[in-house]
């Protein structure tokens, strides 16, 4: 790809980009959000034309009029938002467009099968092919993904942060299928906003900011630091907000909670959970995909089922909400987890995003006041670090750490003395997490009890005062911030077993099987705050 | 990025409603000129006074499948409803003066008020059992409401004849009304336009100054965000459909007066979805979360011109082109709306085969509508204009996109 411009109306994506890729190479593309990254490789896969620029495959120019013009080309593309069709069998999926058909003109339904069937196994899959897609792991579909550009036979596949949705054991068997794939010489475009895989996987990385092209280097030759600080433009400071915190009352208190799942065959989505908060502290919630992370907080909100048995103590007072309107009246305030599906409102501007859940305080004799609206919004907009137009400005314009200090913002006007947040950095590039882990340590400073999950566990570490870890919806380890260590944490969120894929039903009930619990002792007795206490 | 706020009014209107506007000066030019009895120049007080009658009860529904719409909802069973409403009102009349009923007399009143009374009630169970049906026993919009479009008419049928059974010598599928009341509402097209006026206002006060109001938004932008941001959603909902099915009770009983009569068989049969088109041409989006009530107010007069228009142009049987002409004016509506999407994407109007096919089939269908109302030769000549044109939009797309 040589001298690649695209304009966006307002706006140049891409800026005379030039990316050379060598056959059978993996090739990382890094950069923050909104640096260019899926822009350019929209253009590879041609989803979008270049407005300048040419591209070149094997020393041939080409020119893409749409995918199936790239696809034809031999490259498939793995977008971050995986295209499925939920309703539709896995073999289907996988031959979408290009299914396979009998003499007759009919669908060859047992040959798709077939193909599809050898297609998984290769990629250490276990699903069946005629399984409905929409019931799947997302680690799962993204193998059907992988699939699908296997059956196209593909000689460059482009990953869009295949892993922001995967467990750890889910990206580990991505990886094994990246380096089959690059041993039988396929390239291998890579975009992630991780180093530790970036690290482990590419042969070179390239850096992009800003629409422009930073630099390209051999893995060899540089080290994750640098590449960050290229891909924010600065050096970034080790974060460090680990300085003691004050820690104030006891604030809640889970005694024994159980959520049941009748339709599983695990019969529960929690099972058995206790743990304690305090105001001014962090606890966080570590845990694979499916470990019972969200429901927890959300039985908590008064958001889930309300078929939970055990006891919720707020302030030492048994508290049950039967909607999340009950717990905000309590001053309980819940971030979720997917900011797009979730959390925001993409008709309503910032300000109403961020005045939602207090609009009483912006009414002047019953009715909305433009004005106090404005008022309203500002000091928490500012408070936050907000950058925006205006307060006036539309939600789907910001990037998505504005977006998130939007909803952080929200919920700090409704005085919130507990905040729940749920992988609250999701997606978000490493300039904007920063400025969100500077914010949580100082609304925890100002008195508030926070619940932090997270799937990536530096950030757990990093921020949280004590962590406990849920495996299959039980809790298996509770470590203070002195004793945690991402191998320890692992440990005890796959529960014991390397490979908690093949067991949907992990038997860990007893007490008194040894090696499940990392922490000693019986669970009720162990000291709630670890080794502060 | 930073966006051009695109969503906020420019002057008092939003751009599109400035087209809509337009649109209708358009329509009202046309038709002054090419109508041949010229109807607009020679007696515009009567066309004014038609068209706004017309407006103002099609408007009247229309604010609430806004209100509906805008939740992220969608309410087709108001036709039924404005049936059952005159019905519910009638009966009431006639089991509390019956005599005076089947003399054509002046009922007092007392009745009359208890019988508009029983309407808005009946709009609030209707409304209520909507809610119920979409929150509880989580039925789809739709499928509710088309129950309901299906049930109600049949209901009010039986309410009919099963009350005029009970109550007169003959079993009868109408109830005619002779209450001055009424007669006056008939006669005085002020009344109608005024409550139109009056609840636009509301509605707009409502939609864009209350905190209900942002979330009726919220609810139809995000439904599970609006759930999680503390906001009572099943409440809203119930709001939402008890103020569309009431709205459409409040037209029921213009409709009856205008008619005279009560008759369940056929009183706003159909209206829904000019209810709906007029929310839709006004720049409501059926997915929820957006939509305003100056739009809605322009998408029904707007409508109510071109229906007009078309009884105006076409002298005989106008009422048969009627729905045709609606459902081509809501396409081109809404179309331009999106043209702008279409120049700047990329995006072809007539692509691949389908768009080689719909050449054919656009000019088969103006020519075939031209011969049908101005005779077969003009209608030979439209139908190549159109296939010509088409031919020529279709070219010039795939010169620019290779």
């Amino acid at each position: 790809m040589r001298g690649i411009t695209k304009r966006f109306p307002g706006v140049v994506a891409l800026a005379d980009v030039t990316l050379e890729v060598g056959r059978g190479e993996l090739h990382a593309i890094c950069g923050e959000n909104g640096a260019g990254k899926s822009t350019l490789m929209k253009i590879l896969s041609g989803v979008y034309q270049p407005d300048e620029g040419d591209l070149e495959i094997g020393g041939r120019p080409v020119r893409f009029s749409g995918t199936r013009a790239a696809e034809r080309a031999g490259i498939a593309i793995i977008h971050q938002e995986l295209a499925l069709v939920e309703d539709l069998s896995v073999a289907a999926n996988v031959f979408l467009g290009r299914e396979t058909r009998t003499s007759l003109g009919l669908l060859d339904d047992p040959a798709m099968h077939d193909a599809c069937g050898r297609l998984l196994a290769s990629l250490e899959c276990q699903v069946s092919p005629a399984t409905r897609t929409g019931s799947l792991r997302v680690g799962d579909q993204q193998l059907v993904e992988i699939a699908k550009a296997l059956s196209l036979q593909a000689s460059i596949v482009v990953m869009d942060e295949p892993t922001s949705a995967l467990t750890e054991s889910e990206s580990a068997r991505l990886e094994r299928t990246i380096r089959r794939l690059l041993a039988g010489g396929t390239t291998i475009l890579y975009i992630s906003h991780k180093m530790d895989e970036v690290f482990r996987l590419a042969d070179r990385i390239t850096v992009l900011r800003d629409g422009r092209h930073v630099r390209t280097v051999a893995r060899a030759d540089t080290t994750p630091r640098e590449i960050t600080g290229w891909m924010v433009g600065r050096e970034l400071a080790d974060q460090e907000c680990r300085q003691t915190r004050t820690r104030g009352a006891k604030l809640l208190e889970v005694r024994r909670l159980t959520l049941p799942w009748p339709e599983h065959p695990r019969g529960y989505r929690l099972s058995d959970i206790s743990f304690e908060l305090q105001a001014g502290e962090i606890l966080g919630v570590a845990g694979l995909m499916g470990a019972g992370r969200t429901e927890l907080l959300e039985t908590i909100f008064g958001a889930g089922e309300p078929t939970w048995t055990g006891e919720i103590r707020l302030d030492g007072k048994p508290v049950r909400f039967g909607h999340p309107r009950e717990a905000c009246a309590a001053r309980i305030a819940m971030v979720t987890e997917d900011r797009k599906r979730l959390g925001l409102f993409p008709d309503l501007d910032v300000a109403g995003n961020v005045s939602l859940c207090s609009l009483h305080e912006a009414t002047r004799g019953g009715l909305l006041s433009r004005r106090r609206e404005e008022e309203l919004v500002a000091a928490p907009v500012r408070e936050t670090g907000v950058k925006t137009p205006g307060v006036h400005a539309s939600i789907m314009g910001l990037s998505g750490g504005n977006q998130q200090k939007c909803i952080i913002s929200r919920w700090l006007l409704t005085q919130p003395r507990l905040l729940l947040l749920d992988d609250p950095t999701r997606g978000i590039d490493v300039g904007a997490k920063a400025e969100l882990y500077a914010l949580i340590d100082r609304l925890c400073r100002a008195g508030l009890g926070v619940i932090l999950t997270s799937s990536e566990l530096p950030e757990l570490l990093t921020l949280a005062d004590r962590i406990i870890v849920l495996a299959e919806g039980q809790l298996t380890a509770e470590f203070s911030r002195a004793e945690a260590t991402e191998q320890k944490i692992m440990e005890a969120a796959t529960g014991g077993w390397p490979d908690r894929l093949g067991s949907s039903r992990p038997d860990v009930a007893g007490d008194d099987r040894p090696g499940l619990r990392l922490v000693p002792g019986p669970r009720d007795d162990r000291p709630p705050i670890g080794k502060d206490r | 990025m930073p966006q051009p706020d695109t969503a906020k009014s420019t002057f008092l209107l939003r751009p599109g409603e400035w087209a809509l506007v337009l649109a209708i000066v358009i329509a009202i030019a046309l038709t002054a000129f090419v109508d041949a009895n010229h109807s607009y120049w020679f007696r515009p007080l009567e066309s004014v006074r038609d068209i706004a009658r017309n407006t103002a009860l099609l408007g009247i529904f229309a604010l609430g499948a806004t209100v509906v719409i805008i939740a992220g909802g969608i309410d087709l069973s108001a036709g039924s409803m404005i049936a059952l409403s005159g019905t519910v009102c009638a009966t009431t009349m006639l089991a509390l003066a019956p005599a005076q009923m089947m003399g054509f007399k002046p009922v007092g009143g007392v009745a009359v008020a208890v019988g508009c009374a029983a309407s808005l009630l009946a709009g609030f169970l209707v409304g209520t059992l909507h809610a119920w049906l979409i929150t509880a026993v989580r039925l789809p919009p739709f499928i509710a409401t088309l129950a309901t479009l299906v049930g109600l008419r049949s209901l009010a049928r039986a309410l009919c004849e099963s009350s005029t059974a009970a109550l007169t010598p003959t079993k009868s599928a109408l109830i005619n009304i002779s209450d001055p009341f009424f007669k006056t509402v008939r006669d005085n097209v002020w009344i109608p336009v005024a409550v139109f006026g009056v609840l636009a206002i509301v509605t707009w006060i409502l939609l864009t100054r209350t905190v209900l109001g942002r979330h009726l938004h919220a609810l139809g932008g995000n439904e599970q965000a609006a759930r999680l941001a503390g906001i009572r959603t099943d409440n809203v909902k119930w709001f939402a459909y008890c103020f569309g099915a009431m709205t459409a009770s409040l037209a029921g009983l213009f409709y009856m007066a205008n008619e005279s009569v009560a008759a369940p068989v056929n009183q706003g049969r159909g209206h829904e979805l000019n209810a709906i088109a007029a929310a839709v041409v006004g720049g409501c989006s059926l997915a929820g979360g957006v939509g305003t009530v100056p739009g809605t107010v322009l998408g029904a007069i707007f409508l109510r011109v071109v229906i007009d228009a078309v009884s105006k142009i076409i002298k005989t049987g106008a009422d048969v082109y009627e729905g045709l002409i609606v459902g081509i004016v809501v396409v081109i509506a809404v179309t331009l709306a999106q043209l702008g999407q279409l120049a700047k994407g990329g995006r072809r109007l007539l692509p691949g085969g389908l768009g080689l096919c719909a050449i054919p089939t656009l000019a088969v269908l103006c020519g075939g509508i031209v011969s049908m109302t101005a005779g077969g030769r003009a209608g030979m000549a439209s139908a190549a204009g159109a296939a010509l044109l088409l031919g020529f939009v279709r070219f010039w797309e795939s010169r620019r996109t290779p």
